[in-house]
C-alpha cells in the first residue's frame, strides 16, 4: 500500500487504522513498505478524506503479502478465504483428525504481531523433526521447498506477513515430541505464535490428547471451537 | 483457519459470547450447491437474534446490510453468526439442524457453553480444538485489556492503536460504549466480532480510574 503525497493533506486520521502501525507522518504519512503486510485495512475503512491510498497488486515475491494477510483475499491453493485450510471446521465431513491423530497448527505473528518466513522457517523445520505430517492444501505448505525438512522458498523469506499458520498431523504419539519442538522453536524466533491442536472427544466426553497437553505444560483455553457434526456425508 | 480460536479474555467475559461459522468440504459432495444452504443458514440465525453476521469474502453487518451478505454468498464462503446469549444460540444451532442442510456448523465459545449448546439442540460433539496460548516473544504484544477487543477478529484487522485510542475516548466521555464498539468491529470484516461484548469491556474499563 502507497499513499498519493499530492493528496495527502496531513490530517493523521489513518494513524491509528493500520495494525501493524506502518503509517508514519512526516510532512505527509507515509506507509513503512517493510512493515506493511499489504492487509488493506487501511483503504477499506474509508478514513483518509482525499482517497489518498493507492492500492496495487504487487510482484512475486511481494505478493505473498496480500495472500497471507487479506482476509477477502482467497489462496489459489486452498480456494479457502483466509490463511490456512478447513482444518477441524469441516472434519465432520473430511474426517483427517481424530481416533489417534492430532491437528497441531502453529499461526506465526497472531494475534496482531506479524512475522516473515525466516520465523516460519524455524517452526516448520523444528516440526519436521519431530515427525509432523504438514497439511498438504495449506498456504505454507504450498510455499515449501522440502515438505520432508520443512525448508521454505528462499525467495520469500524476507517477506512480512500479517500471521501464517503451519498445519499438519502427528500420531498421538509423537504430540509430545512436536511441543517440545515448537517450545524450543520458540526462543529462536523474533515474533509470537498462537498455538492449536485437535481432536476427536470419545463417547464420555473425555479428549485424549488433553493428558499429554497437561503433561507438556499446555495451559489451554477455557474456550475453543466446537464442530456440531452436521456435516454430510457424516463421517463416524 | 482459526480465525474464530484464539479469543482472549476472562471466562466470564466469554460466556456470552458464542460464535457460529458455517462452510461446505471443498471437493466433496457437500459443495455443489452450499451457497443456498449457507444463505439458509444466515436466514435462520437473523431470526435469532444475532449481534454480528457475516462473510469472510464479503463483509459484516456493522459495515452493511443483511441482503447484501445473503446476496453474495457463494459455494466457497464461510458464513458466521455471534450470539450474545446461549439460548439464542441453542435455538440457532436446533434450527440448521433441523433443517438438514448438510454443511458443517461450528460454535466458538467456552467449552462447556458448546457442550451445552449441543445438548439443547440434539447435536453431537464431533471435533474439538483447543487454544493453546500464545509463546514466542510476548512483549510485542499490547496490554491484555487490549487483546480482548483485537483477538475478536482472528485475521489481526482489529488495530490495537484504534482500540487504545477508543478507550481513551470512551474514558474521557468522548465516545459513547455503543459507538466506541461499533468503530472497533468495522475492522474485523468477516463477521465474527461481537459488539454486545466490547460495550460490556468498554463499559467496564471506563468505570476502571
Amino acid at each position: 500500500m502507497k499513499i498519493d503525497p499530492e493528496l495527502c493533506v496531513s490530517c493523521g486520521e489513518c494513524l491509528i487504522y493500520c495494525p501493524l502501525g506502518a503509517i508514519r507522518l512526516n510532512d505527509v504519512a507515509e506507509v513503512d513498505q517493510e512493515m506493511c503486510v499489504e492487509c488493506g485495512d487501511c483503504i477499506r475503512t474509508g478514513v483518509c478524506p482525499t482517497d489518498a491510498f493507492i492500492y496495487e497488486a504487487q510482484p512475486w515475491p511481494r505478493s505473498v503479502r496480500e495472500a497471507f494477510s487479506n482476509p477477502l483475499a482467497e489462496h489459489k491453493e486452498t480456494r479457502v478465504p483466509g490463511r490456512g485450510t478447513e482444518e477441524m471446521k469441516t472434519n465432520d465431513v473430511r474426517g483427517l483428525y481424530g481416533r489417534g491423530i492430532i491437528g497441531v497448527g502453529v499461526e506465526l505473528g497472531r494475534p496482531g504481531v506479524s512475522c516473515n518466513f525466516h520465523d516460519v522457517e524455524t517452526v516448520t523445520m523444528a516440526l519436521a523433526k519431530a515427525g509432523m505430517k504438514f497439511a498438504r492444501d495449506n498456504p505454507v505448505t504450498a510455499n515449501m521447498d522440502n515438505v520432508t525438512t520443512g525448508k521454505m522458498n528462499p525467495e520469500i523469506l524476507d517477506e512480512r506477513v500479517m500471521s501464517a499458520i503451519v498445519e499438519g498431523t502427528v500420531p498421538i504419539g509423537k504430540l509430545a515430541a512436536a511441543i517440545k519442538a515448537v517450545k524450543e522453536a520458540a526462543a529462536n524466533i523474533d515474533t509470537v505464535f498462537s498455538l492449536e491442536f485437535i481432536d476427536r472427544p470419545e463417547a464420555d466426553r473425555s479428549v485424549p490428547m488433553e493428558k499429554i497437553l497437561k503433561e507438556q505444560g499446555i495451559a489451554c483455553y477455557p474456550n475453543g471451537k466446537f464442530n456440531l457434526g452436521l456435516g454430510r456425508p457424516l463421517v463416524q | 483457519m482459526t480465525h474464530t480460536l484464539h479469543r482472549y479474555g476472562r471466562v466470564d467475559t466469554l460466556n456470552d459470547d458464542l460464535v457460529f461459522l458455517s462452510m461446505s468440504a471443498k471437493g466433496f459432495a457437500n459443495e455443489k450447491g452450499s451457497a443456498e444452504k449457507m444463505k439458509k443458514t444466515l436466514e435462520i440465525a437473523r431470526k435469532h437474534n444475532p449481534v454480528n453476521m457475516g462473510d469472510m469474502k464479503t463483509g459484516n453487518l456493522l459495515e452493511m446490510s443483511i441482503d447484501e451478505i445473503m446476496r453474495k454468498v457463494t459455494d466457497t464462503s464461510i458464513v458466521h453468526a455471534v450470539f450474545a446469549n446461549i439460548e439464542a444460540a441453542a435455538a440457532f444451532a436446533k434450527e440448521v439442524k433441523e433443517a438438514k442442510l448438510g454443511i458443517s456448523l461450528v460454535v466458538s465459545a467456552p467449552f462447556d457453553r458448546a457442550w451445552k449448546v449441543a445438548d439443547m439442540a440434539g447435536c453431537m460433539g464431533h471435533t474439538i480444538e483447543y487454544s493453546g496460548g500464545i509463546w514466542g516473544r510476548t512483549e510485542k504484544l499490547p496490554a491484555p485489556e487490549v487483546l480482548e477487543f483485537t483477538t475478536m477478529c482472528g485475521h489481526g484487522m482489529i488495530s490495537r492503536y484504534l482500540v487504545e485510542d477508543v478507550i481513551r475516548r470512551v474514558k474521557a466521555g468522548k465516545t459513547n460504549v455503543v459507538d466506541g464498539a461499533r468503530e472497533i468491529g468495522k475492522q474485523c470484516c468477516c463477521g465474527i466480532y461481537n459488539p454486545d461484548r466490547s460495550e460490556k469491556l468498554l463499559k467496564a474499563l471506563a468505570a476502571k480510574k
